[in-house]
Parts: C-alpha cells; structure tokens; sequence
C-alpha cells in the first residue's frame, strides 16, 4: 500500500509495517494507523508517521539512548490493551519535540509509545512514575553518546529500529 | 457530569474499589485522599495537559530539521 506524507512524499508499505493504536495517541484520537519510518538520510530518529493525515508525524528515539536506566512499568489494562503477554516484549519509543533551538530538544519519558511488535498494536501509556518528565532535556545526552562512540550512527546504537520500517519513498513531496 | 456535595471527611465510591475521601479543606484548595487498587492510574489533569502539548508541539518538526540535528550534536 501507498501513503501519502507531508515530509517524505508518497511512501510504500507493506501490511505488516502499520502499527495499530487503538485509543490513538493524546490529542490525536481519531488516528489509528501508524507506521514507524526509519528515514536513511536521519542518523538519529526515526518518525511515527500518521497513515491517515499526511502532515502528522512525530520524531521518537528510544530512551535507552539518552535514560540508560529507565524503566516502564506498565500497568494491567495498559498490557490488556497492547495484547501483551509479558512487560519484556513491548519497545519503547520516545516522542520528542524540537524548537527552532534544537540544543532545547526535549524527550517524553512520562508517556512512551509502547509497541506489542508481534501484534503489531502500539498504545502511549502515561506511566504513573511522578519522577519522569514530559519534556526531559535530552540533546546534552545524545551529544555524549556521539562522543562516546562517533562511527556509529546514534539510532544504530538502539536495539529496537529494527521494528521501523526502511523509509520507502515513491514519489518525493514537493520540495 | 454526576454533582455531589461533600463535607470534609466524606468520601465518594466509585464502583466498588475505588474511594475518594475529602481530607482537607483550606481556603480554595480541596485535599482529596484516592484509595483505589494498585493498577488504577491516577493523574492531575494538567498531565494529560500538557503531554497532549507536546505531542502537537512535536508533529509540527519538519523532516529536515531532525536530519540536520546530527551536524549540532557532533563536538
């Protein structure tokens, strides 16, 4: 199948790339398909496109990239609603926010994108942990990963973009 | 929307293991004890707020901002 996308044209996809959110995401509750792109041409992110509405895409990186030690814990509906039989097998992903400074960049640790891989259903759980933040500064972080390690491309240094599907662009949007 | 007046120390059930007490009342500020089982999530309205915020403030990046980020981050 094809989508349209406000950033990178018309996209192919297979069936099995769309993740399905069945209460949307907060503020977008009427969208339900998304796919999780990994776009080439980004060495950091990878965008949760809108199947639905061409110009919604957020930018996520997991957080085991910037918050080593972070840990979800998911409650009983969240694990009903994501079909999930055990906490290990969700993914994680982040949505971040960048102004027009983007050393001000901020990551949403409070409600993750949880992703059941396997049935491909994905849901924002808002964890009740008090000590994360909605916008956790993050670009100090992601520099040090660089510096630690400047051959390697940030979002490969995640276990999890496997689960994002190889930007496939069929028609580039008008640039 | 139900409306229920409430003295202090007075609660309100909701089905039949959740139970909101008025513990405090000062001035304009209501303190309210939630008892309800482990697995109910329970937030101030304001995070929904504000992570409804930042999920409409994220979907406006255009794709050639994150890619240029990669330059910034290299010291």
């Amino acid at each position: 199948m094809i989508i349209s996308t406000s950033r990178f044209g018309q996209v192919e996809l297979k069936q099995e790339d769309v993740l399905t959110f069945p209460e949307g995401l907060l503020g977008f509750g009427d969208l339900r398909k998304f796919a999780l792109l990994d776009d080439p041409n980004d060495e950091i992110f990878a965008w949760l496109q809108s199947c639905e509405a061409p110009q919604i895409a957020f930018p996520v990186l997991e957080p085991e990239l910037f918050a080593p030690q972070y840990k979800a814990t998911l409650t009983k509906s969240d694990m009903e609603a994501l079909k999930l039989a055990a906490q290990e097998k969700a993914r994680y992903f982040s949505i971040v926010t960048i102004p027009d400074d983007p050393t001000q960049m901020t990551a949403n640790l409070k409600a993750p994108v949880v992703v059941n891989v396997e049935a491909r259903t994905a849901r924002q759980c808002v964890l009740q942990d008090n000590n994360l933040a909605i916008r956790e500064p993050i670009f100090t972080k992601l520099q040090q990963r660089v510096v630690q390690n400047p051959a390697v491309a940030i979002k490969n240094q995640s276990s999890g973009i496997d689960v994002a599907t190889k930007l496939n662009i069929v028609k580039e949007a008008g640039l | 929307m139900l409306v229920l007046t409430r003295k202090l120390g007075e609660s309100i059930a909701i089905d039949d293991h959740i139970k909101i007490r008025v513990v405090q009342i000062k001035g304009k500020q209501v303190r309210l004890g939630i008892e309800a089982p482990k697995d109910t999530k329970i937030h101030r309205e304001e995070v929904y707020v504000a992570i409804q915020e930042q999920n409409q403030q994220s979907a406006s990046v255009p794709a050639d901002k994150t890619r240029s980020v990669a330059k910034l981050l290299k010291p």
